[in-house]
């Protein structure tokens, strides 16, 4: 190329853009003002807009071979099968902490206490599950918003659809699933759960299928205690979370050695399967073990879990006294 | 909330991620599975977008992420390299009655395309087949919009360079 004057290189990009219909404002009227006066710079222009014509003739040419179509067909076939498999999920700020919900298509898959505001990134149960996460701002809240009003005391249900994706195990489901059906306000032992799935002789088995409880709160692992009514544990090492979750529902909690334990001559008692709750002072009541019965911190709990005053000890007439 | 359905998202903007990949890119596998990636990336951070993002441009800047990324693996570049030094553009089939110097021109354009450094190919063609706003090409590419508009001006510089040596449509011919 022949050498340019230095004002038609400097004038260069603005002149391009012109005939390219891109000009920056105020580049156009310098532009015409330069080629008025600079033929080669007019000639330079002129060819520029051939080029954009060009151009112009790509843009409205088909791409050859465009598969567009069969493309979108299997990236939708991959777009279900991720839906499938991922989950929503958002880190919230509750009053127990950050807490991570997590939800599928088919329902709530996980509850988290985490220690970090990291994120969702914090999840280890996300993570070793190796589940997809999706990012996500509003498909969790009304999640959130009954938790808060359940941590206030104005909830005392949540009634959300459950995924047990989480569970590592046919027996851990079932724990879950029969922990779940535990009443608001009750308070039930690890052997007495063991019992109730058939397996008498798996409390411990039990006891760690809820240790790893992927829903705490709306699976109230919270409300199953130790055979001496001893908290025992509660996700890791957040027993204070167990005791603040048992005191919300009424359940009275002292320290008796060096254990926080339920203060079971305190709270009404459903023995077995009966219909009826009873004053804990009531017949054998006393020397029965705990994994016979379940506990109650106030007659509404206990009524509100479908049973009826005791016709013998009365506790509708003779309430347990604060 | 209010934000329309992810299959509205596809219909809308498919076909053109998946044309801009496949013209900058240049084997159509590449662009086939760039294009899947970018919907699949964009599908699980859908629901995060804030409510007034521009998702045409977002989806640009996704694809045009994965197609650089693309080329940063070594091998990859090797390939490319391979394929536009030799045989070109494998999906460039024969034209019938393409003695119009218009088409040679047109030819010559795109080989000029195939070979200009990446920001400077995927900035002009947002710009010139995609229409983008600058704005919007300088965020794919993680620049300036000034840069942006300096990649389109170089594209046509080197554009307009190799038609003048293969002695191409002056500005009466090619009307």
């Amino acid at each position: 190329m022949t050498a340019k004057h230095s004002s038609c290189r400097a004038i260069e990009p603005d002149l391009v853009a012109t005939a390219t219909g891109d000009a920056a404002p105020g580049a156009e009227v310098r532009v015409q003002e330069h080629v008025a006066t600079c033929p080669p710079c007019r000639d330079e222009m002129e060819r520029y807009r051939s080029i954009d014509r060009l151009v112009g003739e790509m843009r409205r040419a088909p791409v050859l071979g465009d598969r567009a179509d069969m493309v979108r067909g299997d990236l939708e076939y991959r777009l279900a099968e991720l839906r499938r498999k991922a989950v929503s999920a958002r880190v919230w700020q509750s009053p127990l902490g950050p807490m991570l919900i997590a939800k599928s298509e088919q329902g709530v898959v996980l509850v988290e206490y985490l220690d970090s505001e990291r994120g969702v990134a914090a999840s280890r149960a996300l993570r070793r599950a190796g589940i997809e996460v999706l990012a996500d701002e509003t498909e969790t809240e009304a999640f959130y918003q009954q938790i808060l009003e359940y941590l206030a005391g104005e909830r005392t249900r949540l009634a959300w659809p459950l995924d047990f994706r989480l569970a590592g195990s046919d027996f851990q489901r079932e724990v879950l699933q029969v922990t779940a059906a535990l009443p608001y306000g009750a308070v039930t032992s690890y052997a007495r759960l063991a019992r109730e799935i058939g397996r008498p002789t798996a409390t411990r088995a039990v006891a760690q299928a809820l240790r790893h409880n992927p829903l705490p709160i709306v699976v109230p692992c919270h409300r199953v205690v130790g055979g001496t009514g001893a908290l025992v544990g509660y996700a890791g090492n957040k027993l204070g979370l167990k005791e603040r979750l048992l005191s919300l529902e009424g359940v009275p909690i002292a320290q008796v050695r060096k254990e926080r334990q339920i203060v079971r001559d305190h709270m009404y008692v459903r023995a077995d399967h009966d219909t009826a709750y009873c004053l804990p002072t009531c017949g054998a009541l006393p020397t029965l073990p705990l994994w016979r019965l379940t506990l109650f911190g106030s007659r509404d709990r206990a009524e509100s879990a479908g049973l009826g005053p005791c016709s013998d000890c009365r506790p509708d007439l003779h309430p347990i006294s604060a | 909330m209010g934000r329309e359905p992810f299959e509205a998202v596809m219909t809308a903007h498919h076909a053109e991620i998946y044309r801009y990949l496949r013209r900058v890119t240049f084997r159509s596998a590449d662009a086939e599975d760039l294009s899947q990636e970018t919907f699949l990336r964009a599908f699980r951070a859908y629901r995060g977008l804030p409510p007034d993002a521009n998702v045409r441009a977002w989806l640009f800047a996704i694809a045009t992420n994965l197609f650089r990324n693309s080329l940063r693996s070594a091998k990859r570049r090797r390939a490319a390299h391979d394929t536009v030094k030799g045989k070109g553009r494998e999906d460039e089939g024969a034209e019938p009655e393409n003695a119009a110097r218009f088409n040679e021109a047109r030819v010559t354009v795109e080989a000029v395309i195939d070979r200009l450094p990446v920001k400077q190919r995927a900035a002009f063609i947002m710009r010139k087949v995609h229409e983008l706003p600058y704005e919007e090409i300088a965020k794919s590419l993680e620049c300036s919009p000034d840069s942006a508009r300096a990649h389109v001006f170089q594209a046509f510089r080197k554009i307009r360079i190799s038609l003048d040596a293969a002695q191409l449509p002056s500005a009466e011919g090619s009307a």
